[in-house]
């Protein structure tokens, strides 16, 4: 009760932390970028905590939601829920066919073949006019969200922060059930104990088709809702700048922590908007972190803070 | 006077003094750092330098302006954090753009923010297509008004037979090359093009292609390739290497410093355009210009090219704006500039057309001397 | 002729593809580590080889030892740092740090080198051979040569001598090789140092074609990734066949279809063998 009582205020304290940062327009887009890589960041997160892999073609499903969202609203002024839709039904059939792929391909080759299959789809949204081409759609319209009478319009950042934090929370409450989920567990197990999984009857290759799929409509609405935040999509949707924070901010603070993708997303872009010492040391500084942290602590920043908090018991 | 009123003046004439010294703050975004990283260096220092011209001569406007530099990357995500850095530093204006997509992903921040924006390099047509910045202005050459000077050399100087292309595979290249073969049915053309070769803008190994072209043997190639620091020169050398006869034309503005630089003598007998040299006429015969070679030269030790006369040119046409208008607004300086001239510039008059693109000047030229990049310039 | 003229394209640019290829192939078999730092090795080995020649004043062949040096000794540091996971097969965060000290090489390069392009003077790449109608450079034929001596000599290492066999021992089962008293961790260092090694021997060759940069990197050892899929992962007679395999396909893919599509056409070619044959072409 108590517990339940916490959430929820911290629920409300961060739905108006913009407000209380000061306010201003880029206080709010700040925090509308942090949510919306944060959800982009789950959906690897999913991946890598229940199936023990790393997906690097999740930029894939990330452009997927980008570009559906550019294309059907600019070509044919849909409204955010069908081509939210469109996004969800796109994801998940990329991610079946992805995934039918690589179903029997384990670690480093079930990683190379989603990279390679991120190198394709790149090349054909690189070249293929139709959908963008090379300097991508340009003028995206505002977020419309229709609510029977009224339309709910995500024009500027303070309008679609509320979309973001929406998005943020509903992909935290999924994850959180999907954790207690009869798949979530069977996943778990199948990666921890395959022989007791098998005794049991489990189908690996069912749990990992599934878990793959479900995780691309989240990386997916993330890039649905960031078309509109930046008004334009291209073929940077693919860039290593996405991979990278994906990977990072999975791993930095470590697997099967909730919020643990939130904070290392935020971390990432507090360090890159307000402390960036330039392209070069900033490559430098996020690969040290990087490499630092998983060769001390494998498990992530968290295995350094339990071990602290266990010390102090 | 009564005695509080002559108070009241007073404190209020305190009150507002420092704020009339408040700098002028002219943002820019250009890559620093990655492949593209001494380009958008050049153009920074150009900006710089002629922020320091206008303060030596006592400011714009009575008060200083100060430069706030930052570096895009190369990538669009990068770009769009820089630019909401500059809405919180309440810059009057930014200077940006070395990649298109970068720009692209910028300009509908900096419209939303009611900051103007100038792009000073970057060449896609939608940058100037308006929707998500209904106040662009851009200072480098448009890919239509290119073709027709290159198509011009082709069809009536060269008077080609057989043309062949070797593209860029993007919308900068494949644009060029649709508005060059656009322009040779306006031309009636008597020639025609054989044959087409495409590559990416990251290769390094052109062979294939070059055999391709040396096989259907071309009058001329018209080259669009952007790589300056990488593809481009290995092009030019691999280019002689494969010994191909034909006349190689480069599209306008890819012939830059570090083409000269790192592909030397095979740079030979190139023919190309651009829209700015500090040596050749008519731009040293500009008094502005050659001021502004002049400090370059002393500040930087090289000779300014027309990336950084670009840079340059986008803060003089800006300050000159605000002077003539006295105003920061977005819109009262945007509308000095679209569809107007500014006079003064190292570009001499920069005539803008009303969709804030600068009509350029082109001089078509022949390389003479790979090595110390002397030009020829033709008629 | 258009035909042989491509042929030979296409065996230069595969020899590249599979000199570069060889040390990430082994390194793949052995210990299982994908080494993301890959390409900035590459960088660093090009630039290596510039500095010996331009600042050192060293002949090419001394540069490329140099080089070679170099970058072993980078290898070593960079292995010493990661054996903890190396050991514990960590492979998920193994990747992940390749990748992080990818990043700093590249930061770092670009710091001490600085951004400009520069070229590698006294190289064969400028000394053209005329054959008939046929061109090509000293530098491609040094490259094949070095290739096919490289690959020759590796696969009689790992085949006929008795390191090579505790290698193969260790990349078949590390614990039963430690049983057996091999000590798996001078294997795996020996495996990463020999990768930075021939990378760094690949970019003296390879990258004097054109100008480098510290940008550099990850787009000139893409291809290695198909190839060493395509070749079957440790698989040395593999890689050599699918590297100079995939030079040949880009040449005829590029001269016949259209250039500019190769890389796509490359990882589509590479998708469809893995749906078909997820072992590769070399099935163990």
């Amino acid at each position: 009760m108590l517990r339940a009582a916490a959430v929820a205020a911290l629920v409300v304290l961060a739905f108006f932390l913009p407000r209380l940062l000061g306010g201003t327009s880029v206080v709010y887009s700040t925090l509308t970028t942090i949510a919306i890589f944060a959800v982009m960041c789950y959906g690897v997160d999913v991946v890598l905590s229940y199936l023990g892999e790393v997906s690097l073609g999740h930029t894939l499903f990330w452009a997927i939601g980008g570009y559906t969202a550019a294309n059907l609203s600019v070509k044919y002024g849909l409204n955010g829920w069908s081509t939210a839709f469109a996004t969800i039904v796109l994801s998940i059939a990329a991610a079946a066919f992805l995934g039918a792929v690589t179903l029997r391909t384990r670690e480093f080759v079930f990683s190379l073949v989603t990279y390679a299959a991120a190198v394709v789809a790149y090349e054909i949204a690189f070249n293929w006019e139709a959908i963008g081409g090379s300097d991508g759609i340009v003028g995206i319209s505002a977020l419309k969200l229709p609510f029977g009478v009224a339309t709910y319009t995500g024009a500027t950042q303070e309008e679609l922060w509320p979309i973001a934090f929406a998005l943020l929370l509903a992909t935290l409450a999924f994850i959180e059930r999907f954790r207690r989920s009869k798949l979530g567990t069977t996943a778990l197990m199948v990666q921890m104990n395959p022989p007791l999984a098998a005794s049991l009857g489990v189908d690996p290759r069912k749990v990992r088709l599934a878990v793959f799929v479900i995780s691309a409509p989240i990386t997916g609405l993330a890039g649905w809702l960031y078309a509109y935040q930046r008004a334009y999509v291209g073929p940077d949707m693919f860039e290593t700048y996405f991979l990278v924070m994906m990977l990072t901010a999975v791993v930095l603070v470590g697997r099967r922590v909730l919020i643990g993708p939130l904070i290392g997303t935020a971390i990432l872009i507090v360090q890159q908007n307000l402390l960036s010492l330039g392209g070069d040391w900033n490559k430098i500084i996020l690969g040290s972190v990087l490499a630092l942290v998983l060769i001390f602590w494998p498990a992530g920043l968290i295995g350094l803070f339990r071990r602290f908090v266990k010390s102090n018991a | 006077m009564s005695k509080s009123i002559k108070l009241a003046i007073a404190l209020l004439l305190g009150l507002s003094a420092p704020a009339m010294a408040q700098d002028i703050k002219v943002g820019t975004i250009f890559p620093l750092s990655g492949g593209a990283g001494p380009d958008g260096q050049s153009v920074t220092n150009a900006v710089k330098l002629a922020i320091q011209e206008i303060n030596d001569k006592g400011g714009l406007l009575g008060r200083k302006i100060a430069l706030v530099s930052k570096d895009d990357e190369s990538t669009p995500a990068v770009g769009v954090s820089r630019a909401n850095e500059m809405i919180a530093e309440k810059v009057d204006v930014v200077i940006e753009g070395w990649n298109s997509p970068v720009t692209l992903a910028m300009q509908p921040i900096l419209a939303r923010a009611g900051i103007l924006d100038i792009t000073a390099v970057s060449k896609s047509d939608l940058i100037l297509a308006g929707e998500t910045n209904p106040l662009a202005i851009r200072i480098n050459s448009s890919n239509g008004f290119d073709a027709g000077v290159i198509a011009k050399y082709v069809a009536e100087t060269l008077k080609a037979k057989k043309v062949a292309f070797l593209t860029q595979n993007d919308v900068y290249g494949n644009g060029f090359q649709a508005a060059v073969e656009a322009e040779f049915k306006k031309l009636n053309f008597a020639g025609e093009v054989t044959t087409t070769e495409k590559f990416a803008f990251k290769d390094t190994d052109f062979r294939v292609q070059l055999t391709n072209l040396k096989t259907a043997n071309p009058d001329a190639i018209i080259v669009t390739n952007s790589s300056n620091s990488s593809g481009l020169p290995a092009m030019v050398e691999q280019y002689r290497q494969a010994d191909l006869k034909s006349a190689f034309v480069g599209a306008v503005g890819i012939m830059l410093p570090t083409v000269f630089k790192v592909a030397g003598v095979a740079n030979d007998g190139i023919v190309s355009a651009d829209i700015y040299f500090w040596d050749l006429p008519p731009f040293n015969a500009i008094p502005e210009s050659n001021s502004f070679v002049t400090a370059f030269k002393k500040a930087y030790g090289v000779e300014p090219d027309k990336s950084a006369a670009l840079g340059a040119a986008a803060l003089q046409v800006w300050a000159r704006a605000v002077e003539a208008t006295k105003s920061l607004d977005r819109k009262t300086v945007a509308e000095a500039i679209r569809g107007k001239t500014i006079k003064g510039t190292l570009f001499g008059d920069a005539q803008f057309l009303p969709n804030g693109q600068l009509q350029p000047r082109y001089v078509v030229f022949k390389v003479v001397d790979g090595k110390t990049a002397k030009l020829e310039a033709l008629k | 002729m258009n035909i042989a003229q491509q042929i030979v394209n296409g065996l230069v640019l595969g020899s590249g593809y599979a000199c570069i290829a060889l040390g990430w192939t082994i390194l793949l078999g052995v210990a299982r580590l994908v080494n993301f730092a890959h390409g900035q090795l590459y960088m660093l080995g090009a630039f290596a080889t510039w500095y010996a020649i331009t600042k050192l004043g060293m002949p090419y062949p001394v540069a490329i030892l140099a080089a070679i040096v170099a970058l072993a000794v980078l290898g070593a540091l960079m292995q010493v740092t990661m054996m903890g996971l190396v050991m514990t097969q960590n492979l998920t965060s193994l990747m992940i740090v390749t990748l992080g000290l990818g990043y700093v090489l590249q930061g770092g390069s670009a710091l001490i080198f600085g951004g400009n392009p520069q070229t590698l003077p006294g190289t064969l790449s400028r000394a053209k051979v005329d054959l008939g109608s046929l061109w090509f450079t000293w530098q491609d034929v040094l490259v094949l040569v070095a290739t096919l001596v490289l690959y020759g000599a590796v696969w009689l290492f790992t085949q006929r001598t008795r390191f090579g066999s505790v290698i193969r021992a260790v990349a078949e089962d590390p614990k039963l090789a430690e049983l057996f008293g091999i000590n798996a961790r001078i294997v795996y260092l020996l495996v990463f140092v020999f990768e930075c090694s021939v990378v760094a021997l690949g970019a003296a060759l390879v990258a004097p074609r054109s100008p480098i940069l510290t940008s550099m990197g990850f787009n000139e050892v893409i291809m290695t990734f198909v190839v060493v899929v395509l070749g079957g992962i440790g698989s040395i007679g593999g890689a050599l066949v699918a590297g100079l395999g995939l030079g040949l396909f880009i040449a005829f893919f590029g001269a016949f279809v259209a250039q500019a599509y190769t890389t796509a056409a490359a990882f589509a070619v590479l998708l469809a063998l893995l749906v078909v044959r997820p072992a590769g072409l070399a099935a163990k």
